[in-house]
């Protein structure tokens, strides 16, 4: 029974992988422009299921709202909670509570987004997950907040730029957990292997073909100072999540995972 | 000596980035202009003109962060980002959008 309840557990680490994503068509502009976004929780790669952002266990409400979303530019901090309107995501499978938002980016530099969504209750894996999320999207090429460290519960703070990336070539990160570095942290990387549908909300047809479900879910661990690097071999976005960095905590009696996500996007050397 | 080699390595370093200037509509008959450079440092008091056809309309400095606001000139024009020693962006008002 015990061995039985280990290959199940096995296999529901295996499937979990979730991922929050705060994807724009482009993070690298020529000049400023209003961008739209959209906040969605899927499985990136497989498209498996598409979850509703903010589910709960029990309580009062079934959803809860999005804690935080806003934009730093030059270390100041633009609150754009109110910029979220709730949408329907529609994944290859199944129909998902997600956000939509836009916002006018007007100064040169760099523009980092950051989104903390409510706790997510998974009902695989019996516990909530909160992934605090950042996408940087740069004007023009002047870099001036992509390395910053916002000593956030869950972080990945970029050691090489989180954009302006060629096919082929790598990105950096560092893991910490309000403001300390998580030594060995667990790092899932999926490619965002669909076009995401702006206008219609929804997920398109799957770019590539996994041979096996390692290829889906790539796994690293950083070094002893939470320091990683991984090479990105196609064009598109790439999400990297350090998995369960944030202090132990409880939340509505099961435990609360807090976890650092953060986006890339990779473009082809034309 | 010493003083002359520093002050040929700083200005060598001045120029070892790419100049960068963006000009935003802001829709109430004004344009902004930012200016900056690829390595993140300042452009503030960097020369700015704005010019239409041969006739310049306006010839200031960028403020300490990098911008400038003026009226909107009526027809074409371009706005100049000059950071001297042929580090020159053009932008052109067909380019600026709101």
């Amino acid at each position: 029974m015990k061995i039985l309840l280990t290959i199940i557990m096995g296999s529901i680490g295996l499937f979990a992988n979730h991922f929050q994503l705060m994807y724009t068509p482009d993070t690298t502009l020529k000049s400023g422009k209003t961008i739209k976004m959209i906040h969605t929780m899927i499985h990136p790669y497989s498209d498996r299921k598409t979850m509703d952002m903010g589910k709960q266990h029990k309580g009062e409400k079934k959803f809860l709202e999005v804690e935080e979303f806003y934009e730093i530019h030059k270390g100041i901090k633009t609150d754009l909670i109110k910029t979220l309107e709730p949408i329907e995501f529609q994944g290859k499978k199944r129909v998902g509570r997600g956000y939509k938002s836009k916002y006018k980016l007007k100064k040169m530099g760099d523009h980092l987004f950051v989104i903390k969504p409510a706790p997510y209750y998974s009902t695989l894996e019996g516990i909530y997950l909160q992934q605090i999320t950042k996408t940087v999207v740069n004007i023009a090429g002047k870099p001036t907040d992509w390395d910053r460290e916002l000593g956030l519960e869950a972080e990945i703070i970029p050691l090489s730029k989180p954009y302006g990336i060629w096919e082929g070539s790598s990105f950096s990160g560092m893991v910490k957990a309000s403001g300390i570095p998580v030594p060995f942290a667990k790092i899932e990387i999926e490619y965002l292997n669909s076009d995401i549908d702006m206008k219609n909300f929804k997920m398109g047809k799957a770019k590539t073909v996994a041979p096996q479900q390692s290829f889906k879910t790539i796994e690293i661990k950083a070094n002893e100072r939470g320091e990683f690097t991984f090479y990105l071999p196609r064009a598109g976005w790439w999400g990297f999540n350090a998995k369960h960095v944030g202090l132990k905590k409880d939340y509505k009696e099961k435990e609360l995972s807090i976890e650092a996500v953060i986006w890339v996007q990779v473009k082809k050397i034309k | 000596m010493r003083k002359v080699f520093l002050v040929i390595l700083v200005s060598s370093g001045l120029f070892a980035h790419t100049p960068l200037l963006t000009c935003m509509d802001e829709g109430d008959g004004t344009v902004t202009c930012e200016g900056g450079f690829s390595d993140g440092s300042s452009a503030g008091g960097v020369n700015f003109i704005v010019k239409q056809g041969e006739k310049i309309l306006i010839e200031t400095k960028l403020n300490s962060t990098s911008e400038i606001n003026f009226k909107k000139p009526s027809g074409d024009y371009v706005a100049i980002f000059d950071a001297g020693n042929e580090h020159r962006v053009y932008l052109k008002s067909s380019e600026i959008f709101e």
